[in-house]
């Protein structure tokens, strides 16, 4: 699912984020990746997003070769990533439902299955009744479980978590990682760098 | 940096999870029905940007209505005056005042003579007597000129010139007048005509420069209105870009809302050139009249308000485009 080869990224100025990196994940699996600060976790995301691209090495998502995506393709290659943030990243002006259905409405999907599954994905993280609500009403586990109802709509082959449970008590924490466990049981990859992890 | 795994749990017999098939090219229905959803998204997201700021978007409107008022004007403006000078253009005709103590009879022998010219078409005499006729019917002074003991008018001779003569061609005909010496004043078109003529040019250029300039300070407006919208949404374009946004999709409420910038403020030039018409259409044809004329004043005409929105619109576009394309490339 995912391979990284011999990866190194260099930032402008010189610093190494990345030095000879190589793994591989599988489709399913679920890995948390921990280290200190400025170990170069978010580097890795944001290689995988396509956001930065490596200095040298390759980086392939599902037999892709990423260094091969011309910028044109770049959003296609991430409606296949579900991502979550640790600050939520929502869009404060709209609501809950909208805020979910954003990543179907990028994709083009027809707007009666876009409802369902954005309904499907809310009743998952529990805020179904929350729907109509603006995101600035709800607590900041709840905004949490919102970006990830919005990560796992479109139903993405590899879900990235970017410290999810980062600013959660222990117990919101729990709760969330046993949402991931459950998706990597329907064979999606997840990616969870957080230094809280355990 | 560590990597924890946890191994999939496999539930099925099988031993790796099954691969995702690619999705299938979507149906022609079935892209053009996301097309349509694309576009009502920007659409109505468009209308949202400009609904939540009135104020912001009344102002701007107001600007650009302005903007695109004054050469909508200047050319209804030069239509009335075009309208108004056709009477004027089509006369070629020269009048001869003949010296006042030339003869009704010489004045016939004059004409006889100019009659046989091959650049004259016709030539007409008033009499002093005809002269005063007339004179007493057009103007207020019949009175005045009962009080006169003798007739102070000229023989009057209207030469019409024959052939359809180019502006100032007929100089040499003016100029075989001239040199009669039986001739007191000679009063002809053609330099007046060809005065309108450069005025008539002078004016539509000034038109199009003014319009080519309103236009751009159109396209200035909307492309600074969508540069700022498009900053102060910074980050809702990085969460749109990261969930797999296209450029384009991006790029369509921006359009959308420069459409609707230039298309509003198309109205409201619109409004502002019905307001002046209306204030100024009762003393334009007052002074109009005055002046002996029956012409009434003409609105804007509607292909001008048609362009006027046509143009508005595209301008509007092309400004959001622009706008939004350079702050995208930016940020991308």
């Amino acid at each position: 699912m995912i391979r990284f080869e011999q990866v190194a990224k260099r930032y402008p100025g010189g610093h190494d984020a990345l030095i000879d990196l190589s793994f591989t994940v599988a489709a399913g699996e679920m890995v948390f990746v921990t280290g200190h600060s400025g170990a170069g976790k978010s580097t890795l995301l944001k290689l995988l997003s396509l956001v930065e691209r490596p200095t040298r090495g390759s980086v392939h998502v599902d037999d892709v070769d990423l260094a091969r995506v011309r910028r044109r393709r770049v959003p296609q290659v991430r409606r296949g990533i579900g991502m979550v943030f640790q600050d939520h990243r929502l869009l404060m002006d709209r609501s809950v439902f909208d805020n979910v259905a954003l990543p179907l409405v990028i994709a083009g999907a027809p707007r009666a299955e876009a409802a369902k599954r954005v309904r499907a994905a809310l009743d998952k993280v529990g805020l179904l009744a929350r729907e109509k609500a603006a995101p600035t009403l709800l607590s900041a586990g709840e905004q949490q479980r919102v970006g990830i109802a919005r990560a796992i709509v479109g139903k993405p082959p590899l879900i990235i978590a970017d410290e999810p449970t980062g600013n959660l008590d222990p117990q919101l924490s729990v709760g969330i990682m046993q949402l991931f466990a459950e998706f990597a049981q329907v064979g999606t990859a997840c990616w969870s760098p957080a230094t809280t992890c355990t | 940096m560590n990597v924890r795994r946890r191994p999939p749990r496999r539930s099925a017999p099988e031993a790796t999870p099954p691969k995702r098939p690619r999705a299938p090219r979507p149906s022609a229905g079935a892209r053009l029905g996301r097309w349509r959803d694309h576009h009502l998204y920007g659409l109505l997201s468009s209308l949202g940007r400009l609904a939540v700021r009135p104020l912001a978007t009344v102002l701007t409107v107001t600007v650009l209505g302005v903007a695109l008022a004054l050469p909508l004007l200047l050319q209804a403006a030069l239509d009335n005056l075009r309208a108004f000078s056709g009477g004027l253009r089509e006369a070629r005709e020269i009048t001869v005042f003949l010296d006042p103590d030339v003869g009704a009879a010489a004045a016939a022998e004059i004409a006889a003579g100019w009659r046989g010219r091959p650049d004259v078409a016709e030539v007409i005499v008033r009499t002093p007597e005809q002269g005063l006729a007339e004179f007493r019917q057009l103007s207020g002074f019949s009175e005045a000129i009962g009080v006169l003991d003798s007739n102070p008018l000229p023989s009057v001779l209207v030469v019409a010139p024959a052939g359809a003569a180019a502006d100032g061609s007929d100089g040499a005909l003016i100029a075989a007048i001239e040199a009669d010496r039986r001739v007191d004043l000679v009063q002809h078109d053609a330099a007046w005509r060809r005065r309108l003529t450069a005025i008539m040019t002078l004016g539509e250029r000034a038109a199009i420069a003014l319009a080519a300039l309103f236009g751009l300070a159109t396209l200035l407006v909307v492309g600074n209105t969508v540069r700022l919208d498009v900053q102060s949404r910074a980050e809702e374009i990085a969460i749109m870009q990261l969930m797999g946004a296209s450029d384009g999709f991006v790029r369509r409420p921006f359009l959308y809302a420069g459409l609707w910038y230039g298309l509003l403020g198309a109205v409201v030039a619109i409004l502002i050139a019905l307001a002046m018409h209306l204030a100024l259409r009762d003393p334009l044809a007052q002074l109009i009249a005055s002046y002996g004329g029956q012409l009434t004043v003409r609105g804007v005409a509607p292909t001008a308000l048609l362009a006027t929105l046509a143009g508005g619109a595209a301008l509007g576009w092309l400004g959001a485009w622009i706008a939004s394309t350079r702050q995208l490339r930016r940020t991308a």
